[in-house]
C-alpha cells in the first residue's frame, strides 16, 4: 500500500489510543473528585501529568490544605488534558488529530469506521470545559472511551484485513506499550513521593487496568505493589498488560509487508526481540522496575523511528521496483 | 403538502409544472407523493438527508474562507426529475459535443486544420492562456484528451442549452452519487415504485474508461488518483472515487519519474503506476513543464507521458477548448468535424474581443452576464440585471481595458424546480452536470449533478456562492 497512506493509518492507531488511555485516567481522576481525600487527587494529578511528561498550567502541583483549591485547580487541569488545543496530548487533540488522519486515508477504511469515530469527532468538537463539568464529567470521559471501544469492533467487524489493517493495530500496539510504560513509570514515582495513599493508589491502578478480579483472584485481597506490577506487566491474559500489548506489536511488526529497507527493518526485529524480552524474561529478575520502563519506553520510540525508516520514508534510490 | 402557492411565472420554465399548473407527466409520481406528505414528514426527511450528509462528512471546501475548513453542502431533499426520452436527447448531444471536441484538441495541437480553414480565429485559440504550447505535435493515446467531462446544461423555454464545458479536473460526480443515496433512503417506495435509472455503477464505469485508456500492453493497469491533497476543495470527492475505483490516492510527494517511467512510494517499495487520474490543474502537474514552484506535481511526469509509459487523464491542454472564448465556437466545430447540427445549442455568446461584441456588451450591461475568460466557479462575473449602476459602471472600465478576457451572454431565464424551502415549496433555479466518460468509446451514467441557488431570485448555483444539490431522476422510458 502506499507509503504515506500506511503511514496515516499508523497515526490514527497511535492517536486514539492515546486520546481513549487519557480519556481512561481523567474518568478514574474525575470520579476521585467526589469523595476521595485530596491527597489521592493530587496524586492522580501528579501520576497524569508524570506520564506525560507536561507541566501543568498552574505552575508545579502544590498540595493545598483546602480542598476548594484543589478542586478549582482540578477543574483548570482537567481544561488543560481535556480540550486544550495547544496541548499535543489532551483528549481533543488525540480525536480531531486521529479523525484528520482518518480524513487523509478515508479510502483506506470502511464506511462504518469513519461515521463512527466522524461521530466522535462532532460530538466532541463542539464541548468546553464547562458544558461536562457543571453535571458528571466523568460520563463524558466514559462516553469517549466506549466510543473508542466502538470504533475499535467497528473496525474489527468491517475492515478488510490487509496491510492497512496492520498498520493501523502498528500504532495501537506501539502507542499501547509507549503509554504503559510512561504510566506504570509515573506511578512508582508519584507513590514514591506521596504518603497516605498508597494502597488506595495501587487499588486504584488495578482498576483502570480492568484488573482488580484478576487480581484478587491470582494473589490476595492485601494489595502488594510488587504483585500489582508483575500482573500489569506480565499477565498475557491482561488486556492491556504490557506483555501482551508487546506480543501484538511483535505479531503486527512480523506480519508486515517484506520492507524495501532491509536494515532498518532487521534493527526493528532484533529491537522488538530487546523489548519483548525486557517484560518477558528481565522484569522477574528486576532489582529496579522503573529503570526497566525507563528504558523500555526508550525503546519504544526508537522503535517508531525505525518502523518510519522501514515503510514511510525510506530511501528511494536503491529501493527494489515492483 | 398543497402547491397552492406555488409561483409559476411564463417566462421561466418550470421542471415540475405546466404553465397551467397541472404536473408534467414524469413528475406525476413525486406530485401525488408530495400532495400526501405531511409538512412535519417533509422536514423530517430533509433532516435525514442533511444529517447522513453531515455524519458522512460529505463535505466541500471554500477558498477564502477563514473559520471553516469544511463545510456541509445544502442539500435539497426534493429530486428533480427527467423523463427517459428527454434524457436519451441530451445524451445524443453530449456525446456529439464531446467527441467534437476530442477532435479539436487533436487538431488545434496538431495540424490546425480548423485555423486554416477559417473556422475559429488563429488568436482565439493561440491567445487563449489554456493553450499549452508544449502540448504542440503531441498525440494524445487513442486520440483521446478528454476522458472525463462534466458538462453544465441549462433548460429555458426554448430547451436545454450547454452553458459551459468542464473538460480540465471536472467535480461534482461523488455529490451526484451522494445525492442519490441519501434521497432515495428517504423517499424509498416513491423511489421505487418510480422506476429510476440506476448511476451506482458510475465508479466501474470510470475504472473501465480508465483502464482502456492505459499506454499498449499493459495488462493490469495500474492506477492512480493524484489530489493535490486533503485542502483542496474537492478532496472529499477524490477520496471517494479512488475507493470506488480502487485506485491509490497519491500527491505529487507519493510519485517519483524514473527513467521515464512514474513510480508510487509503497511500504513494499516503489511500484509503477500506469495511469493517473489527475485532479490537479496543468498549471501544478510538473514543475519541469509547468509552473516550476508547484509543490504539488510531479518532476519529469509530463516526460513520461509524453514517452507514451502513463496515461494522464485528462491530457494537459485541454482547457484551450472549454475556454470561455473557444465555446462560441463549439456549434461550428460539430458542423466541421462531424458534419451534423449540434443536438444541444450553445448559450447566445458576445466575444468582447472583437469591436461589435464589445459594443454590444457595454451598450447592454444591463441585461447581460459578463464573464471573465479565465475565471471559473462563479467568480468575477456580473449580472447585469442584479448589479448596481456603479457595479456595472466599474466593470465595464475593465471590460474595456482588457476586452479580449471577456464575454457576455444573455441572462438566462434558468428553469426552477421545486425545493423545500422553510417549511414550504417553492421553485428556485436550477442546473446540472452530468458526467461524460470517453475511453475506447463514451459512456454517460443516466444522472447528473443538479445544482440548485437556493437563495430567491438567485441565478448562481456555485456551491462556493450559496447553491446547494440535489438529486436527479432519469426515468426508465
Amino acid at each position: 500500500m502506499l507509503s504515506r497512506s500506511a503511514e496515516g493509518l499508523y497515526w490514527l492507531g497511535r492517536y486514539l489510543e492515546r486520546a481513549q488511555h487519557l480519556s481512561r485516567l481523567l474518568r478514574h481522576q474525575t470520579e476521585a473528585l467526589v469523595d476521595r481525600p485530596v491527597e489521592e487527587i493530587h496524586f492522580g494529578w501528579l501520576r497524569i501529568y508524570g506520564s506525560l511528561n507536561r507541566q501543568p498550567p498552574v505552575g508545579s502541583l502544590e498540595l493545598l490544605a483546602q480542598d476548594a483549591y484543589s478542586l478549582a485547580d482540578s477543574y483548570t487541569l482537567a481544561d488543560d488534558l481535556t480540550f486544550e488545543p495547544t496541548n499535543p496530548d489532551s483528549v481533543w487533540s488525540g480525536v480531531a488529530s486521529g479523525r484528520e488522519n482518518a480524513r487523509h486515508v478515508r479510502h483506506c477504511l470502511s464506511a462504518e469506521m469513519w461515521t463512527c469515530l466522524n461521530r466522535t469527532y462532532l460530538r466532541i468538537q463542539g464541548l468546553t470545559i464547562q458544558d461536562i463539568w457543571a453535571s458528571t464529567p466523568e460520563r463524558f470521559y466514559a462516553e469517549t472511551v466506549a466510543e473508542i471501544d466502538t470504533f475499535a469492533g467497528v473496525t474489527a467487524a468491517t475492515m478488510y484485513r490487509d496491510e492497512g489493517w496492520r498498520f493501523l493495530n502498528l500504532g495501537r500496539s506501539i502507542e499501547r506499550v509507549q503509554l504503559s510504560s510512561a504510566l506504570l513509570h509515573a506511578h512508582i514515582t508519584a507513590a514514591e513521593g506521596t504518603q497516605d495513599v498508597s494502597e488506595a493508589a495501587w487499588t486504584g491502578l488495578l482498576r483502570l487496568y480492568h484488573a482488580l478480579e484478576a487480581y484478587n483472584r491470582t494473589y490476595s485481597l492485601a494489595v502488594e505493589p510488587r504483585q500489582v506490577l508483575d500482573l500489569l506487566a506480565t499477565d498475557a491474559r491482561l488486556p492491556d498488560s504490557l506483555s501482551r500489548s508487546l506480543d501484538m506489536l511483535s505479531a503486527e511488526l512480523a506480519a508486515a509487508a517484506p520492507s524495501p529497507n532491509d536494515e532498518a527493518a532487521g534493527a526493528a526485529q532484533r529491537l522488538m526481540g530487546r523489548m519483548s524480552a525486557l517484560v518477558n524474561y528481565a522484569w522477574l529478575d528486576r532489582d529496579d522496575p522503573r529503570s526497566l520502563l525507563r528504558r523500555l519506553n526508550a525503546h519504544g520510540r526508537e522503535l517508531h523511528d525505525l518502523v518510519t525508516e522501514t515503510y514511510f520514508h525510506y530511501p528511494v534510490h536503491d529501493a527494489p521496483l515492483r | 403538502m398543497d402547491f397552492n402557492d406555488y409561483e409559476l411565472d411564463g417566462r421561466i420554465y418550470d421542471e415540475m409544472f405546466h404553465a397551467d399548473g397541472s404536473a408534467r407527466s414524469q413528475y406525476q409520481g413525486v406530485h401525488t407523493a408530495l400532495t400526501g406528505t405531511s409538512a412535519t414528514d417533509l422536514a423530517d426527511i430533509q433532516d435525514q438527508v442533511t444529517g447522513s450528509f453531515s455524519s458522512e462528512g460529505i463535505s466541500f471546501k471554500v477558498y477564502g474562507d477563514e473559520e471553516g475548513d469544511e463545510r456541509i453542502i445544502p442539500v435539497d431533499c426534493l429530486p428533480r426529475v427527467l423523463s427517459g426520452s428527454e434524457w436519451s436527447e441530451l445524451e445524443t448531444g453530449l456525446t456529439q459535443r464531446l467527441k467534437a471536441l476530442n477532435l479539436f484538441l487533436s487538431d488545434v495541437y496538431g495540424p490546425a486544420r480548423i485555423v486554416e480553414d477559417g473556422v475559429i480565429p488563429v488568436d482565439v485559440v493561440r491567445g487563449c492562456p489554456q493553450y499549452r504550447i508544449e502540448m504542440r505535435g503531441f498525440q494524445a493515446p487513442h486520440g483521446v484528451w478528454v476522458a472525463i467531462c462534466g458538462t453544465d446544461l441549462v433548460r429555458t423555454n426554448e430547451g436545454f442549452k450547454v452553458l459551459e464545458d468542464n473538460l480540465r479536473v471536472p467535480s461534482g460526480v461523488a455529490y451526484m452519487l451522494a445525492n442519490r443515496k441519501a434521497v432515495k433512503a428517504s423517499f424509498r417506495r416513491l423511489y421505487r415504485s418510480s422506476r429510476v435509472q440506476d448511476i451506482e455503477h458510475y465508479g466501474r464505469v470510470l475504472l473501465t474508461t480508465l483502464q482502456e485508456l492505459a499506454p499498449e500492453g499493459t495488462s493490469d493497469p495500474a492506477i492512480a488518483l493524484l489530489t493535490p491533497g486533503v485542502y483542496n476543495s474537492a478532496f472529499y470527492e477524490h477520496m471517494f472515487l479512488a475507493r470506488e475505483i480502487g485506485a491509490e490516492l497519491v500527491e505529487g510527494r507519493d510519485l517519483l519519474v524514473d527513467d521515464g517511467v512514474v513510480y508510487m512510494r509503497t511500504t513494499a517499495g516503489l511500484r509503477r503506476v500506469d495511469v493517473v487520474y489527475r485532479r490537479i490543474d496543468d498549471d501544478f502537474l510538473d514543475p519541469v513543464v509547468f509552473r516550476e514552484d508547484s509543490l504539488l506535481g510531479v518532476p519529469g511526469i509530463m516526460h513520461a507521458y509524453q514517452q507514451g509509459n502513463v496515461t494522464l487523464a485528462n491530457a494537459p491542454g485541454t482547457g484551450v477548448a472549454d475556454d470561455k472564448s473557444v465555446y462560441a465556437y463549439v456549434p461550428d466545430m460539430i458542423r466541421y468535424y462531424l458534419a451534423e447540427e449540434p443536438v444541444i445549442a450553445n448559450v447566445e455568446t458576445y466575444l468582447c474581443r472583437n469591436p461589435q461584441g464589445l459594443e454590444y456588451t457595454l451598450d447592454n450591461l444591463q441585461n447581460l452576464v459578463v464573464k471573465r475568460v479565465g475565471e471559473s466557479g462563479g467568480y468575477g462575473m456580473l449580472i447585469g440585471p442584479h448589479a448596481s449602476p456603479a457595479e456595472r459602471h466599474e466593470y465595464a472600465e475593465q471590460v474595456r481595458a482588457n476586452p479580449a478576457d471577456f464575454i457576455s451572454q444573455p441572462t438566462l431565464a434558468l428553469s426552477r424546480a421545486p425545493c423545500l424551502i422553510d417549511g414550504g415549496i417553492e421553485p428556485r433555479h436550477v442546473d446540472l452536470r452530468p458526467f461524460v466518460l470517453h475511453g475506447r468509446k463514451t459512456r454517460i451514467v443516466p444522472g447528473a449533478f443538479c445544482r440548485v441557488a437556493l437563495r430567491k431570485g438567485s441565478l448562481v448555483v456555485n456551491s462556493s456562492q450559496g447553491g446547494g444539490g440535489k438529486d436527479l431522476w432519469v426515468l426508465e422510458n
